[in-house]
């Protein structure tokens, strides 16, 4: 019954955005829905981590899918947040948005939240697949938003690509219904998968797997599945790319991470390290290689996104349930509040081009500062709480015995950082370039620095209670 | 190997993919697609009268309704509307990719007992699938247009949608179902990306989009 009460606003986002004549206030109406549904969704979240949350049969929420929903409201409230300043101004100076363009964009944010919600709820895989299916085929409108060449290029590449990928998931999912012959089952409901699956055919669940893995890793940004990601995350409008990298990634590993609970209870572990493992370091180090020839500053945070992804992949083959919770968080608050900022620098220099822009730190110098702390979180740096979950997810590489995956995640996070800090540091430092446009509020600050001071927050608050906390997030499920 | 009429229809389906692979018409292309599914709609219902199952009567009106009929049809309308006959391969002319078709086609033959479900009973069919597969990826990777992309792609999920049915006590219905309107909300949804892509460069030609390439 709780989880239902996620569905009234964004619901109410696709009803009036479907109402042109909405369009001059409903940014500033949503942003104000969001910091609700927001409290609505710590509320069930809360109770979810309590005590499993069971709607329906195939629908209901455990630790790992309350501590995801309460992320993805997070990122969802911040970027609708942004929006409602950033929209309106673009608007206004770009007569070729027209109202109904604006509208559209709330439409298709609610039903993406919904999407999202959809994948995070679901305890059937099938729904999950469906729901996920539901995610890329609503989010490729939203990054053709300004109709540019390049956003249509970018919207196509990853409808396309990804659709193919979630296909072979499809594929993945029937196999599992397949494996299931020797017990006479036939469902999709994961709990009933985690019983059954020491009694299937092993050799169909391994291909399930595999295929699922090639699906949904495409859906994440693995190497080398990951060729859409940066078009779509780079010319998308930097709310709908704050969504896309900092939620809709989450919702792919949490098909993955279900799947690999599958794989361990059917005895086969084996196989998820096996592939999970090296994929995640592979494309670590491989998007570290990537980042250091940059040319816009939006294709850079996705890249990073993708060498983000590495780590989470990395966490679910070991093992280490309570650090994907907590790098996951990590990251989608720092690269939320990097690509908002992203987006108002494009707004305001009328250019993401890594060449073009420069003098930061003297044009706005409040943004000057949130995109150092920013740079610094995300490269993981102390004292902001991606240091620490990269830190423990070293140690427990360490531990699980993986040390030429943990050489190639730290040669890639090395890469990483000289490469972020050289980037970074052109953009803010040099000459002040000439701003035509009035001096931005102190408003377009607010989204990043809160989330900054958050992932602040989660490195100084980590200490034995909260892994303990995240501990039993992750095992409510066994 | 006892071959059933599930087995004969999804190598009618299979043998129509192959002759996709050789044919450069969009409008033969989309009636090819269009018999090629509603033939898994014949087959849907076949296994739904043989289980006793009469929902996967509905099932089988869908996929026949929305894959078959629907689909096909909207495709056709927008190759009319921005005046696309034809698509030419790239890398592979028609004689060549015909016959990539036809290995693909008897490989997938000798492969299926090895993927197919074995108290399913329906061995052929598996391989059938599997052929349904590798063609649809074949067709996407070998044309020129996005339109001849999203052909080749509903041959992909055609394939998979046949290795459900045959290989499985029948997926749960109201994931097939959501499975068909994912389907046909992702082909709208292509349908419109087209358009715009039609619209500002004048060509759907996926060969020549390359202003993302840094």
């Amino acid at each position: 019954m709780n989880a239902l009460l996620l569905l009234p606003i964004p619901i109410l986002f696709l009803i009036l955005g479907l109402i042109r004549q909405t369009a001059r206030w409903l940014p500033a109406l949503a942003a104000g829905l969001m910091i609700v549904q927001l409290g609505i969704a710590c509320w069930v979240g809360v109770i979810g981590v309590c005590a499993p949350i069971t709607t329906s049969a195939d629908f209901g929420l455990d630790g790992v899918g309350a501590a995801f929903l309460i992320i993805t409201t997070l990122v969802a409230t911040a970027a609708l947040f942004h929006a409602a300043l950033l929209l309106p101004a673009e608007r206004r100076e770009t007569p070729e948005i027209s109202d109904r363009q604006l509208c559209q964009f709330y439409a298709l944010a609610g039903v993406f939240l919904l999407a999202m919600y959809g994948v995070l709820l679901a305890q059937n895989l099938g729904y999950l697949w469906v729901a996920m299916e539901a995610t890329t085929i609503v989010s490729a409108p939203l990054v053709f938003y300004h109709r540019s060449r390049h956003a249509l290029e970018a919207a196509w590449k990853y409808l396309l690509l990804c659709s193919v990928g979630i296909a072979f998931a499809l594929f993945g999912t029937v196999l599992l219904v397949a494996a299931q012959y020797p017990t006479g089952a036939a469902s999709l409901r994961w709990h009933d998968l985690l019983a059954v699956a020491p009694h299937c055919d092993p050799r169909l669940l391994r291909l399930a797997f595999i295929f699922c893995l090639l699906g949904y890793g495409t859906k994440a940004g693995l190497f080398p599945l990951h060729n859409w990601l940066p078009d779509a995350h780079s010319e998308a409008p930097a709310p709908a790319s704050a969504m896309l990298s900092g939620a809709l990634l989450n919702c792919a590993l949490v098909a993955i991470w279900r799947l690999a609970q599958v794989m361990i209870a059917a005895g086969d572990g084996a196989l998820v390290r096996q592939m999970l493992v090296p994929a995640g370091a592979i494309t670590v180090l491989a998007a570290g290689v990537m980042l250091v020839r940059q040319h816009d500053l939006k294709r850079m945070w996705a890249y990073s996104s993708v060498e983000h992804v590495g780590l989470l992949t990395l966490a679910i083959g070991i093992g280490a349930t309570p650090l994907l919770l907590l790098h996951a968080l990590n990251h989608s608050l720092v690269k939320v509040a990097l690509f908002l900022l992203a987006g108002s620098m494009l707004h305001l220099y009328g250019t993401k081009s890594l060449q073009k822009l420069s003098g930061l730190l003297r044009t706005v110098p409040a943004w000057g500062v949130l995109l150092v702390a920013g740079t610094f979180a995300i490269a993981g740096s102390p004292p902001f709480g991606t240091f620490l979950s990269e830190w423990l997810l070293l140690r427990d590489t360490f531990g699980a015995g993986e040390y030429l995956a943990a050489g190639l995640v730290i040669t890639g996070l090395t890469i990483t950082f000289v490469a972020l800090a050289t980037h970074v540091s052109r953009i803010l430092f040099g000459q002040a370039a000439t701003i035509t446009k009035p001096a931005p509020t102190a408003a377009w600050s607010v989204a990043p620095a809160v989330l900054l001071t958050l992932a602040l927050l989660t490195g100084l608050a980590l200490s034995p209670p909260v892994m303990h906390l995240l501990a039993t997030i992750g095992g409510v499920v066994r | 190997m006892h071959i059933s009429e599930v087995d004969l229809f999804a190598a009618g389906a299979a043998f129509l993919a192959v002759l996709m692979c050789g044919v450069a018409g969009m409008p033969s292309l989309l009636r090819m697609l269009a018999l090629q599914t509603a033939l898994l709609g014949v087959i849907t219902a076949i296994l739904g009268l043989s289980w006793n199952a009469p929902h996967y009567l509905w099932l089988a009106g869908v996929v026949l309704a929305v894959k078959a009929i629907a689909i096909p049809a909207y495709l056709a309308h927008a190759a009319h509307r921005m005046q696309i006959r034809r698509d030419e391969g790239i890398m592979l002319n028609g004689m060549v990719a015909l016959l990539a078709g036809c290995g693909i086609l008897i490989a997938s033959y000798f492969l299926s007992p090895f993927i197919a479900v074995a108290p399913m009973g329906h061995v052929g069919a598996a391989g059938m699938a599997l052929a349904l597969l590798v063609i649809g990826m074949l067709v996407m990777m070998t044309r020129r247009l996005a339109l001849s992309q999203v052909l080749g792609f509903l041959v992909l999920e055609n394939g998979i949608f046949l290795y459900g049915l045959t290989q499985t006590h029948g997926m749960p219905l109201v994931i097939e179902m959501g499975v068909v309107f994912d389907v046909l909300v992702g082909v709208l949804v292509a349908g419109v990306v087209i358009f715009r892509l039609n619209r500002s460069f004048e060509h759907i030609d996926v060969t020549q989009l390359r202003g993302l390439r840094h």
